[in-house]
């Protein structure tokens, strides 16, 4: 099987993001690989030990790389970099149109992403990246069962209530969701190994785009105005022994927050 | 283009979501400022009673009703929405954020090639129609206002319990029923069978009210009086990533960064220690309730009423103060 997997390097849960103005994020500089990203590669790897073939980890970033490396130490074949000044201030249309301007003469059997980016949280490239390319996808699966890729798959996506499946061909995109696998850690030797690895770039041109289909001159929608999250009144601790502690929690969630 | 604010009024097995109601009540907010009509898209199959429940809150509704349109997939209803949508060219196009909404709406951005803002936690309109969407980034530790450029419509997902069910629009919409332009049978994807969870309780993203327990609740078997609690307030119980990656609770009860966003109405977390995860999940619920044994446990700094107590002794006298004060109604 021949599978692409997207994947992004994004700020880290812990990281600091403050708004340093109307229109501009101060980020601490604190990286990792997109947690669901890693779930998409371990989900790769996990198919071509099963069918042979290659996973190829592939990135639309100007700078940060350490993505693709992660999936290199886990043990990826082959990193691809999208690399051009003009898609600075691209939005997640642009990154999908990007994508699958590179992917679309490739012979692949299935692409896999995370089910969002922990940054902008849009959940946006991989739905776009398949409507692009004309092939189905089916958006954050928790079960995926391959007995044969010439045939009919069976694909478990997470819903309201439970658990969907799906049947489909390939290829496909499939976005994914925790609890489809647990990514391995790399070892040490294969950490060592992505360190060195050469990454192949890819520029615009080569995929047949110019800077007016992507970056900020192809936006369809944009951030107005930054805002910090809405703060939450001082808590007000009820200090009284228990049982009188719950009875006035509950008088509390009756009078003063009216919430039940 | 029209005047036309459309919501995208998502059902599952012919019942229409709550937040689809909540969409047609803030659309018809809306269309006093902008005299704009306020119109559903149902799709689906044997959908009359679904029809039944919207026509109040709608001044038109679409309605595609065909065996076909049974299950949900993203292929076909793309194909039989997007005539529709360019055909009519609305102004705007709502739906919840939910696992259909964010699996539809992106890919059908990308195909009308127009603006999409996931996820949103509140929406407000100018008079020229010009939609602002605010929604939060990096799990919620800021929030954006976005806004449109030329392209129509202007769409967005919203998250439960952002706006308020308005039940008295008394309305009585037009019902314009469209025929499907497909076989179906050419698809290339379908639905093969639902897994439903076991209970009967909401997902955590949709309740109105969330009770939580964290690794504080000790052992699995002790999420049983997390669910007799739930059961009094109509809740769902959720948890942290802790008890999930010890296999206790199924992903799908996960809140927080990994997991799931709530918007509860009130949320109550007990023996959760109030990690940064946990934290960017709740961040738009209206009221928090924390209750751990720790008195610098991280999560009081996010309630607005903490106990520093035992669960163990909480939640079962909470449970029967509650049966009281629910009886008392």
């Amino acid at each position: 099987m021949d599978i692409y997997v997207l994947v992004k390097q994004v700020p880290d849960p812990e990281a600091n993001v403050k708004v340093k103005s109307d229109v501009e994020l101060e980020i601490e500089n604190k990286y990792f690989t997109n947690f669901f990203d890693e779930i998409a590669i371990e989900a790769g790897l996990k198919l071509r030990e099963k069918f042979g073939g290659k996973v190829t980890v592939l990135t639309v970033d100007n700078k940060k790389v350490d993505a693709l490396r992660r999936g290199i130490a886990m043990g990826a074949d082959d990193a691809i970099q999208i690399t051009d000044p003009a898609l600075e201030g691209s939005d997640p249309f642009a990154i999908a149109k990007t994508l699958a301007a590179y992917l679309k003469d490739k012979p692949f059997d299935l692409i896999l992403a995370g089910r969002q980016a922990m940054d902008d949280d849009a959940g946006i490239v991989g739905p776009g990246v398949a409507e692009l390319l004309g092939i189905p996808h089916v958006n954050m699966i928790v079960g995926l069962e391959i007995d044969d890729p010439k045939k009919e798959l069976k694909v478990v996506r997470e819903v309201e209530g439970g658990k969907e499946i799906l049947s489909c061909f390939l290829p496909a995109l499939f976005t994914c969701q925790k609890g489809l696998n647990n990514p391995r850690i790399p070892q040490v030797m294969n950490v060592m190994k992505a360190m060195k690895a050469q990454m192949k770039k890819v520029d615009l041109a080569a995929l047949g785009l110019s800077a007016v289909d992507v970056g900020g001159q192809a936006v369809k929608i944009k951030v107005q105005k930054y805002l910090p999250p809405p703060k939450r009144p001082p808590v007000k601790m009820i200090k009284e022994d228990f049982p009188e502690n719950v009875k006035q929690l509950v008088k509390l969630l009756k009078e003063e927050a009216k919430v039940i | 283009m029209s005047n036309e604010i459309w919501v995208f009024a998502e059902q599952q097995e012919g019942k229409v979501r709550r937040v689809a109601f909540e969409l047609l009540s803030a659309a018809a907010d809306f269309s006093k400022k902008t005299g704009s009509t306020v119109a559903g898209i149902l799709l689906g199959s044997g959908l009359q009673e679904a029809l039944k429940s919207l026509t109040s809150y709608a001044d038109k509704i679409y309605l595609l009703d065909d065996p076909g349109l049974a299950a949900y997939t993203s292929d076909a209803y793309l194909i039989h929405m997007a005539p529709l949508i360019k055909e009519h060219q609305p102004s705007i196009l709502l739906g919840g954020a939910t696992s259909t909404g964010k699996d539809l709406f992106p890919r059908l951005a990308m195909h009308l090639q127009t603006g999409y803002a996931p996820d949103c936690t509140g929406l407000t309109i100018e008079e020229n129609g010009k939609l602002i969407a605010k929604r939060p980034l990096y799990g919620g530790k800021v929030f954006a206002e976005m806004i449109y450029l030329e392209a129509k419509p202007q769409m967005a997902t919203v998250r439960n319990n952002t706006f308020l069910v308005n039940q008295n629009l008394n309305k009585s919409a037009q019902v314009i029923p469209i025929s499907s332009p497909i076989d179906p049978s050419s698809l290339k994807k379908k639905v093969i069978g639902l897994e439903k969870a076991a209970g009967a309780k909401l997902d955590i993203t949709e309740a109105e009210i969330v009770v939580a327990a964290g690794r504080g609740i000790k052992a699995p078997e002790n999420f049983k009086i997390m669910e007799e609690l739930a059961d009094v307030l109509n809740a769902s119980v959720g948890t942290t990533r802790a008890t999930v990656d010890e296999g206790w609770r199924d992903v799908k009860d996960q809140i927080g960064k990994s997991g799931k966003n709530i918007s509860a109405k009130l949320y109550m977390a007990f023996g959760v220690s109030g990690a940064i995860h946990h934290i960017l999940g709740i961040g738009t619920c209206k009221t928090v309730v924390a209750v751990d044994t720790d008195p610098n446990a991280l999560i009081f700094n996010y309630a607005d009423y903490g106990i520093v107590g035992d669960l163990f002794q909480i939640v079962p006298a909470l449970t029967e103060e509650l049966k009281k004060a629910m009886a008392e109604k």
